[in-house]
């Protein structure tokens, strides 16, 4: 049987030309870019996120994020507080139906080193709550911030993602401060 | 004990025993401080005292207590405690009792052992006697109750009960052994002091050298009112707990870094998930560096730092994400 000797480059996969799809913005270095969508994609695809946006510039402190952030709507709540916990228990309500928050999600690739100081920096740019697409106007945005502000009980929270090299990605809730821990 | 004795305040500030100038090793002797530290300053330490004889029995231990070098320098910073070294200070004093005083201990410790070997005798011959008294008060009421009515089978039941543990020929030992004699106790004191004078106290004293980040976040979560003990059980530096570890479980296995030491990932995931296996949070934590501390004066920044019990720690804590 001959050898079929002409190389066929295989088609892209699904995650190839969803990258390449987007394109890429100045604000930071191409590598963040590549690893928000990535990780966006996952969130979309395998967990069934909702409302999926990239955040490249804080609106707390007006300037640059460290590196992009994603925000999104979860298909249930991710975090609940074990007060809250306990309490809707307390209720007899279905912790499972509960009304889905908005949540950060922080890209990260698992051979990187973080440190104190740059989870600092990311908590210190970020709002409790971030904005979904549907907010209109800078200044609704203002007014609900304001309302926003310390709303949920254990504050600031991000889901920190982080990618393996054969493109696992695993998710950890990360609280800025002492938040106790949930009794599962 | 401390529920019926509460422990009462020591004489302020009380000394800690670092085993010697080499080691970083700090012991508490005395049982009435190591409750009321325990009672009012949330100050654990871990017993590690085992009998000289089974020391392969390490479930309960006991005194002494072994404070962690943190939790010393806590006490000595609140001016609550001070360091002694106890090699050297043991060896001073020792040389310095005269054979009087040497004998004069050694006949207390003899008088003590004694008084607590005739108690116990005491105690004995008075139990023998209550139950020879029984016994014959029970004999009686039987013969009554045989002439009388018919046999009470309760009674009969606890009168061989009692012959049972009393021998017949041991009765009125009373009248053969009036005098009691027995061989005294061997008493071991757990501390020196008395008879040894209580070490002075330093002019300035000595601060127990410490991982600055690690004791920051010591005594940040200390200040905060939890209850800390030594987390190498749990693969981490601190376990934290909300209360006293009798009655509640860790919250937090916490970790301490420089502000801007590199943690791989990997580290945080493992911890993350370790935390999450035993219902815990894994706890990270630093003293914060603003930006515009740094730059001039690194000196004065250290300094502060080492000054500074717990103050501008900045903690994460991480736990599974469920999906």
């Amino acid at each position: 049987m001959a050898v079929d000797t002409t190389l066929i480059a295989p088609q892209p996969s699904a995650l190839d030309s969803y990258l390449k799809s987007h394109g890429l913005e100045e604000s930071h270095s191409p590598h963040y870019q590549t690893l928000a969508s990535q990780i966006l994609h996952n969130l979309q695809y395998q967990h069934d996120w909702t409302s999926l946006r990239i955040h490249t510039h804080s609106a707390l402190v007006q300037k640059a994020l460290p590196r992009p952030l994603i925000s999104g709507l979860p298909p249930h709540r991710i975090y609940v507080h074990p007060d809250d916990q306990v309490e809707e228990l307390k209720r007899g309500a279905d912790l499972t139906k509960g009304e889905p928050e908005r949540e950060w999600v922080l890209p990260t690739h698992l051979a990187e080193k973080w440190s104190l100081r740059r989870f600092g920096e990311v908590f210190d740019a970020i709002e409790e709550e971030p904005f979904g697409e549907h907010s209109g106007k800078r200044e609704d945005e203002d007014v609900e911030r304001k309302t926003m502000a310390k709303k949920r009980r254990g504050g600031k929270r991000l889901l920190l993602a982080t990618l393996g090299d054969d493109s696992t990605v695993v998710y950890y809730v990360v609280h800025d401060g002492i938040v106790k821990p949930r009794q599962n | 004990m401390p529920a019926s004795n509460p422990p009462t305040a020591p004489d302020l500030p009380f000394p800690v025993f670092q085993v010697s100038s080499q080691v970083e090793r700090y012991l508490l002797y005395d049982i009435n401080t190591i409750s009321w530290l325990r009672k009012t300053h949330n100050i654990l330490g871990v017993l590690i005292g085992t009998l000289p004889q089974i020391p392969q029995q390490n479930i309960f231990l006991g005194l002494p207590l072994e404070l962690q070098p943190e939790e010393t320098r806590l006490l000595v910073e609140k001016g609550l405690a001070y360091t002694v070294n106890d090699l050297d200070r043991h060896t001073q004093d020792l040389a310095s009792q005269t054979p009087d005083q040497i004998e004069s201990i050694r006949a207390d410790l003899y008088r003590d052992g004694m008084e607590l070997a005739r108690e116990l005798e005491r105690n004995k011959q008075e139990q023998t006697r209550e139950a020879l008294k029984k016994l014959r008060s029970n004999s009686s009421s039987t013969t009554n109750s045989d002439s009388t009515a018919g046999p009470d089978p309760q009674t009969q039941d606890s009168a061989s009960e009692t012959t049972l543990f009393d021998s017949p020929s041991t009765k009125e030992p009373t009248q053969t052994k009036p005098t009691i004699n027995p061989k005294p106790w061997t008493i071991t004191p757990t501390t020196s002091y008395p008879p040894l004078s209580r070490p002075p106290v330093p002019l300035f004293p000595v601060l127990p050298k410490v991982n600055p980040s690690s004791y920051a976040l010591f005594a940040h979560l200390h200040g905060k009112g939890y209850f800390i003990t030594p987390g190498i059980r749990f693969g981490c530096h601190f376990s934290v707990y909300p209360g006293d570890p009798l009655r509640f479980h860790s919250h937090f296995l916490a970790m301490s870094a420089e502000w801007d030491e590199e943690i791989s990932l990997l580290d945080l995931v493992g911890g993350g998930r370790l935390g999450t296996g035993v219902k815990k949070g894994w706890l990270i934590g630093g003293v914060e560096e603003k930006e515009g501390e740094g730059g001039d004066g690194g000196d004065q920044a250290e300094k502060d730092k080492e000054k500074s019990g717990g103050a501008g720690v900045r903690t994460f804590c991480i736990e599974w994400g469920g999906m």
